[in-house]
């Protein structure tokens, strides 16, 4: 049976040292959430606290009806995968897998069933009575999946489970991860630091940052339509443009930055642009035009580097170093000075965070 | 010449070992036969009434230090592993000055205890336990008290280190499973530390079995242990043949022991192969 | 404020309780030797019934102990000095060369530990003392070189499994001889381990009584050695106030090497 997952204000100390600071969030039954964010932001924190690892100084952890924040971790029923696996090295993999269930008095000839099956599942069936120091990187790992999922938890959680791997086995395990999850219909959290890992396997994702959630939407909505500067570096908007309103006249904002910078902004594309805002824009968002138009942003081209889809300049301009990309059958030389226009696509508006 | 270079630098050490340990040890080895009455040097020994009381005594001695050495030494490294760090390395310390300290003064320590005048006999009678002072020096209570005094620290540090290996996220692994803390205790720490258990107690069974010194000083004549009779004959009675016998089967048994409790080691411990 | 421990972290009362216990058997001996000593007793009680420092004046007075205690001294840096002077050589040999060397190798050096001590002690006055004449302090130099032989062997070997090779060749690449290479790049880096293994080998020959007792002869003892044949003849608290003294030495070790390496080099 399926629960939901809901920390509400939650926040935690190590020591004095508080690493999460009035969490919350709500995760729906089924539902697959990643927890992304840098190294040391609090991922593995707010996993240990729901595992009952450790207790929240304030705040509640619930799944579903039950409270969870002073239960016992072994009593939370909870499946945990662990960055380094954690594989009990004195038990076989059978025996590994069936730790659990042999836990909850599962009689001998059911657990060894139900092991089979699962090892089945992952494919390791022909592995079962090896001992961890005897697997390679990935068929740990999918014991560790394993183990986790035969005591078919009310909640799933994986702490960065593919950090480990080599690059292409990362993809796949991840869709693998993915479909068993479904398969097993339970609530999930996903920790990871790697964005297109998130955004590939995850209905929605939390971006965190100094232990607290920054923005928690779909994948889609994350890399379109960012709420900060913090999540917009994040998903790719090298480029922070801040800039205001001089003029609105038939739906296109003009917006004026640093000297010569003068922009139209049509709001069909860009959606509302408030008066004073930051522009984010991918290098792809910013398009080298001739040095005469109109409109644009003023820019001296620095080194030219081929991306196969486009060449990369690194732009000087009035208000900064800015990233952009130019067109692939004119290739332009160092020193020229050009425009820069932004594509409504590939850019993004942010609330002016108090900027002077 | 290049390939000389280790043996080169080699060569010194184990000189040593061979001049001042190897030759006089297959010296001693070899002596009982050189004179022609092996036979019956090794029969007196393992069948003369009196030696096969000390031989008894002597593993009796060491298999009982071992185990309470173990049961005290695990359940104080145990607490010692998870103790908070500054506490820990106090408790390390704890441990290890004693280690530091001479066998011939712990042992002292303990002669002050047990003595006719000491502290336990003290409390024996203000306690009204006896009403005159009893002998508690010179018998093998105080030799078994005075090895477990000797190895306790051993065993702690030794244990510590095992238990301090076991990676962290294994206890959790198993609580997230369902594993209340008895069986994360004997499901996964207690598994884990055997094999460093084990040879936790082949240290202290081979240095209780051929300790000196403490069986010297607490046991006394009344409790000659190998050890000390292989003294007595060396330098008391010049009974040379009969102190190189001993020191023989000495050699003989510890290996014995060191072999079998290290196939057990290796039994019990799967994961390593 | 800190967060409250998760039940996982925490220790039952009763083994917290029972390791109380395990520590207070383990110092509380020394403590009642540290009383005694300080006692104005003639028999060996404690508590003391009154302070005197009487008994280590009588110490000091005992011309057996200053004698034995200068044996000691010269044979504990002797022995140690001399172990040194073949382990390291022996275990650089060792780590550098270990693909070449046959692996068996390392056996020997172990030899000392595997055997027990007192058949050592016992063979020794038999070869070193008795076949080959060797006078009393040389074959108490060598016995106790050899008994430390193993720890300055494993201790600067540890210490050398950490030690990047390639730096001693790059540096003889650069045109430095061998020999100053070793002094000059090898042996910093090992630094911490070789007083390490210096203050374990010294003090295990300070403490060393099975493989001393049979090498000591007439006129010629160690400390340990000594006070085992004082305390079989007088039960007074004159010993007590020695061991204090040696406890004394002991922990200004312990501090010194606190101060350089940290006491964790005592549980490697
Ligand atoms: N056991 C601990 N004791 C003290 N501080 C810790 C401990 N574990 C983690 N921290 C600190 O808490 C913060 C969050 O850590 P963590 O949750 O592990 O981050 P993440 O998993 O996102 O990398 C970090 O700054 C880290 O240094
Ligand atoms: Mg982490």
């Amino acid at each position: 049976m399926t629960q939901s997952l809901a920390l509400d204000h939650v926040t935690a100390h190590y020591g004095t040292t508080r690493v999460l600071e009035d969490l919350s969030i709500r995760i729906a039954a089924g539902e697959l959430v990643s927890l992304l964010g840098a190294s040391g932001c609090g991922k593995t924190t707010t996993l240990r606290l729901v595992a009952g690892f450790m207790t929240p100084t304030e705040g509640t952890i619930r799944l579903g009806e039950r409270d969870l924040t002073r239960l016992p971790a072994h009593r939370r029923d909870i499946g945990l995968v662990f960055q380094n696996y954690a594989l009990f090295p004195h038990l076989s993999v059978a025996d590994n897998v069936g730790f659990g269930l042999r836990q909850r008095g599962v009689a001998p000839d059911e657990r060894g069933r139900r092991v089979a099956a699962m090892l089945e599942r992952v494919g390791l069936a022909a592995l079962a009575d090896r001992y961890p120091a005897a697997l390679s990187g990935g068929q740990k790992q999918r014991v560790a999946l394993a183990r986790a999922l035969v005591i078919e938890p009310q909640l799933l959680m994986f702490d960065e489970p593919l950090s480990n791997l080599d690059a292409k086995l990362r993809v796949d395990m991840r869709v693998e991860i993915r479909e068993l999850q479904r398969a097993n219909g339970a609530t999930a959290v996903y920790v990871t630091h790697d964005q297109e890992e998130a955004f590939s396997i995850s209905d929605r994702v939390a971006i965190m940052d100094a232990g607290r959630i920054v923005q928690l939407d779909t994948p889609e909505t994350l890399y379109q339509r960012p709420n900060s500067e913090f999540v917009a570096r994040f998903v790719g908007f090298e480029n922070m443009i801040p800039l205001a309103v001089t003029r609105r006249e038939a739906g296109v904002a003009i917006a004026e930055g640093a000297e010569g910078t003068r922009l139209a902004l049509p709001e069909a594309e860009f959606g509302r642009v408030p008066d004073r805002f930051v522009l984010g824009a991918r290098p792809a968002g910013l398009a080298v035009t001739d040095a005469d138009a109109p409109l644009g942003i003023p820019a001296t081209l620095g080194l030219r580097t081929y991306l196969g889809r486009a060449y990369q300049y690194q732009c000087r301009t009035p208000g900064g170093a800015l990233v952009a990309d130019g067109p692939l059958d004119r290739p332009l030389e160092t020193g020229q000075a050009a425009r820069l226009v932004p594509l409504a696509q590939q850019c993004c508006i942010l609330p002016d965070a108090g900027r002077r | 010449m290049r390939r000389l270079t280790p043996w080169l630098l080699l060569a010194p050490g184990l000189l040593l070992v061979v001049v001042v340990l190897l030759a006089p040890v297959l010296n001693t080895g070899v002596m009982p036969f050189a004179s022609g009455r092996a036979a019956s040097l090794y029969q007196r020994f393992f069948f003369g009434s009196y030696n096969q009381g000390v031989i008894l005594r002597t593993l009796q001695v060491a298999s009982v230090t071992t185990l309470v050495s173990l049961a005290l030494g695990f359940t104080a490294a145990y607490v010692v592993s998870r103790a908070p760090a500054a506490l820990k390395s106090l408790l390390i310390v704890a441990a290890v000055f004693p280690l530091l300290t001479g066998t011939v003064v712990r042992s002292f320590a303990w002669m002050v205890i047990l003595g006719r005048n000491g502290m336990a006999n003290d409390a024996l009678l203000k306690l009204g336990l006896t009403s005159e002072p009893v002998q508690l020096l010179y018998t093998q209570f105080a030799v078994v008290v005075g090895l477990v005094y000797l190895f306790t620290p051993l065993m702690i540090l030794s244990l510590v280190g095992v238990l301090e290996n076991i990676d962290t996220d294994l206890p959790r692994a198993a609580a997230s499973l369902g594993a209340p803390p008895r069986a994360v205790f004997r499901q996964v720490v207690l598994p884990l530390a055997t094999p460093g258990l084990i040879v936790g107690s082949v240290l202290v069974f081979t240095g209780s079995f051929t300790a000196f010194a403490t069986p010297q000083l607490l046991g006394g004549e009344e409790q000659t242990v190998l050890a000390t009779l292989l003294y007595q004959k060396a330098m008391v009675t010049l009974d040379w043949n009969g102190a190189s016998t001993i020191a023989s089967a000495m050699v003989v048994m510890t290996v014995i022991v060191v072999l079998l409790m290290n196939r057990l080691a290796r039994r019990l411990n799967p994961a390593s192969v | 404020m800190a967060a409250p421990r998760s039940p996982l972290d925490r220790t039952h009362p009763g083994l917290i309780a029972a390791t109380a216990v395990v520590y207070l058997f383990l110092l509380g001996p020394l403590v009642i030797v540290f009383g005694a000593a300080f006692s104005n007793t003639t028999f060996l009680a404690f508590p003391p019934q009154g302070l005197s420092l009487r008994w280590f004046e009588n110490a000091f007075a005992n011309s057996a102990f200053r004698a034995s205690f200068v044996t000691s001294m010269q044979v504990a840096f002797g022995g140690t000095g001399l172990a040194l002077l073949l382990g390291v050589p022996a275990a650089y040999a060792m780590s550098r060369y270990r693909v070449q060397l046959p692996k068996a190798l390392s056996v020997m050096f172990v030899l000392p530990i595997l055997i027990p001590e007192i058949v050592a002690g016992f063979s020794m006055l038999r070869f070193l003392q008795v076949s080959l004449g060797l006078p009393v302090v040389a074959a108490l130099l060598l016995g106790h070189a050899l008994l430390v032989l193993p720890y300055t062997v494993r201790v600067i070997g540890a210490s050398l499994a950490a030690f990047d090779f390639s730096a001693e060749e790059a540096a003889i690449s650069l045109g430095s001889p061998p020999l100053k290479t070793f002094v000059t790049i090898v042996l910093p880096n090992i630094r911490s381990g070789v007083i390490a293994a210096f203050v374990l080998a010294f003090i295990t020959s300070l403490n060393d009584v099975s493989i001393s007792v049979f090498l000591t002869g007439p006129g010629v003892s160690t400390l340990p050695i000594q006070i085992l044949s004082y305390v079989e003849q007088f039960f007074d608290p004159t010993v007590a106030s020695v061991s204090v003294l040696l406890m004394v030495l002991t922990v200004a070790v312990m501090a010194a090497v606190e101060r350089t390496l940290g006491l964790t080099t005592f549980t490697k």
